[in-house]
């Protein structure tokens, strides 16, 4: 009995051991966890940002533990301690106190810090994938084939003119190529058909601006913000839910991110002459627009507006409401403005002519309001369309049959 | 052979024009100005001119009036004073029901998740290059009253802007209410098990 006892506590207290072991090892871990919750965002392992880096910062301290007492106790601290005092002067701004941390965390992030090494910065890869371009290997077979059927027909017209001569038909004197008249009527054929198809797609282009690319005040990349930086649509767009325009963000919408970020550090931006943007110079505009000054960090100037140039015009006599397409029927910006978060510089993506308006209205399916709540309250008053959903009568309804092709909805 | 050259000459002359008509830095022409652009002033036209033509134009709603369907306009001031009172404000809004919590999760994914993050816990994808950004998932934020949440989204503290222009006053308190409901999980959460939360780097964007 005893000695069963003694064997179920030992089983007790190596299990209890084990446990414990496990889970110090699993929390001294966690310091690049409780760095990323606690201080990342103003602290960098390896280089000073809006506070000092937290590699070495032991070494750097009056004393070892300087540290562990200091996140507990900023705001006792930041006026009494001189290394404090100092650390203020140069950054300018006091640390937030953290009183809930405890040493051993503060110990674990200081440790992953002094350990932390940056991630090798891997070169792109060399060289695109092969990309063989086939069109030039075409063009040569078609003009080696196109020159075997010249030849062919010269040999043809040769052999007949000498079967011809052999059975002593008279044949007439040859006509040089340019006074031939079936040559003559080809040739003005071919000219017709190319300049009709030049003339009367320019015609259908007059007054549509497909590929519009201006040149903007500012360079300012949509593939950087929108792409790179995943800053949605309507962070700065936001009007276009809620009003017929999408509105031209104003400069202090700008001002949100870049009075923070001063210099561009992301891939280089190429035009398409090859010359390389320099976009820490198109920073220093916005400042200029803004009349911020980075240095001392305020407005100390008169700002004055970006004159942005629209891409995007409707003749007057269309009416387009951005708040009804965005809002209400629930289309994605790149549906008419195209893949946006991959233009450098934009360009009108779409025709923006009444047909391509009108075939979007055919083809789109109306999203009618679901049980979430999602979708469309105001087409709720359509019961027929339901009840024909219902009946399996058609199992979608497009634009077009809720009145979205009638003429009056875009022309008054 | 005249005949031949002139035939020539007008094909060159079209091409040129054909040509230059594809120019993408003009808008090119229309067939009928007076339909195509508007005599009426247009939004961003520019209205330093209308005064002079005798036109009254202003940019800014009236002083001391309020758009219909509006909150009333917040009083606080832009100061450290204005910071401090405004910890005793209170939401005027009514608790959001569910699809309420689901716009306000929208507009929070749009205009805080860049450097919040969508968790709150300030791995937005911008985070790193804006520097500072409070994690809204930790102790001295957690805590924050609703009114200096406000009073922040309104006229911006450190390295954040103020988003009166973005969201009007109902929006920032619908933000705010969704705030308080994400915190008011994680502080159920840290009741139960004193952990730290792992950090998410997704950033998922809506």
């Amino acid at each position: 009995m005893n000695q069963n006892r003694r064997i179920i506590f030992k089983a007790i207290a190596g299990i209890s051991f084990f446990l414990l072991l496990s889970y110090n090892s699993a929390f001294a871990l966690d310091g690049q966890t409780i760095y990323k919750t606690y201080c990342a965002s103003c602290h960098k392992p390896d280089k000073d940002f809006t506070g000092p880096a937290l590699k070495g910062a032991r070494d750097r301290e009056p004393t070892k533990d300087w540290a562990y007492k200091w996140v507990n106790h900023v705001d006792d601290m930041v006026n009494t301690d001189p290394y404090a005092k100092t650390l203020l002067a140069k950054f300018g701004s006091k640390m937030t106190q953290f009183s809930d941390l405890k040493q051993d965390e503060i110990k674990a992030i200081l440790d992953w810090a002094d350990s932390y090494a940056p991630p090798n910065a891997t070169p792109p890869p060399g060289g695109k994938p092969g990309e063989s371009d086939n069109s030039l290997l075409y063009g040569l077979l078609t003009l080696i084939l196109g020159i075997i059927a010249l030849i062919l027909l010269q040999v043809n017209s040769n052999l007949k003119k000498l079967s011809d001569e052999k059975s002593g038909k008279r044949v007439p004197n040859p006509v040089p190529f340019y006074r031939n008249k079936a040559y003559l009527l080809l040739g003005v054929i071919v000219l017709f058909l190319i300049g009709g198809y030049y003339t009367i797609n320019a015609a259908i282009g007059l007054g549509r601006m497909k590929g519009y690319q201006p040149i903007q005040p500012i360079y300012y990349s949509h593939k950087v913000h929108a792409g790179t930086n995943q800053i949605s649509c309507l962070y700065c767009h936001a009007g276009a839910q809620e009003s017929k325009h999408a509105n031209i963000p104003s400069v202090n919408v700008c001002m949100n991110c870049h009075m923070a970020i001063k210099e561009y550090a992301g891939d280089p931006i190429i035009r398409e002459d090859g010359t390389t943007v320099n976009a820490n110079a198109e920073i220093q505009k916005l400042y200029d627009y803004a009349g911020w000054n980075p240095v001392k960090k305020s407005f100390d100037r008169a700002g004055k507006q970006i004159e942005w140039v629209k891409i995007h015009n409707l003749p007057d006599h269309v009416y387009f409401n951005h708040s009804q397409h965005v809002k209400v029927g629930q289309q994605a910006c790149q549906t008419c403005h195209g893949p946006i978060q991959e233009m450098p510089e934009v360009a009108q993506f779409a025709e923006l002519s009444m047909g391509w308006c009108i075939n979007c209205h055919r083809e789109t399916k109306v999203q009618f309001n679901d049980d979430n709540g999602h979708g469309n309250k105001f087409y709720s008053i359509y019961e027929r369309f339901h009840e024909d959903i219902r009946n399996k009568k058609y199992d979608s309804v497009t634009v077009e049959k809720i009145g979205g092709t009638e003429c009056q909805k875009c022309h008054y | 052979m005249k005949r031949i050259q002139f035939v020539f000459v007008i094909f060159i002359i079209a091409t040129a024009t054909i040509i230059s008509c594809n120019d993408k830095r003009h808008p090119g022409r229309v067939y009928m100005p007076d339909m195509a652009y508007s005599r009426a002033y247009e939004a961003y036209a520019p209205y330093d001119e209308l005064a002079k033509e005798g036109i009254n134009y202003k940019n800014y709603p009236v002083e001391g009036t309020i758009r219909r369907g509006d909150l009333f306009p917040y009083t606080g001031t832009n100061d450290s004073s204005g910071y401090n009172r405004s910890a005793s404000v209170k939401n005027p809004l009514p608790p959001l029901d569910s699809l309420g919590l689901n716009e306000a999760q929208r507009l929070f994914s749009i205009n805080c998740a860049i450097c919040h993050g969508p968790n709150m816990d300030a791995q937005g994808p911008i985070a790193d290059k804006i520097g500072a950004v409070a994690n809204l998932k930790i102790k001295p934020k957690l805590e924050l009253p609703e009114g200096t949440i406000f009073h922040v989204m309104t006229y911006g503290k450190n390295n954040m802007g103020s988003y009166a222009s973005q969201l009007n006053r109902k929006q920032r308190w619908m933000i705010v209410q969704y705030i308080k409901s994400e915190q008011a999980k994680e502080i159920a959460k840290s009741a139960v098990t004193p952990a730290t939360s792992g950090a998410d780097t997704t950033g998922a964007k809506k």
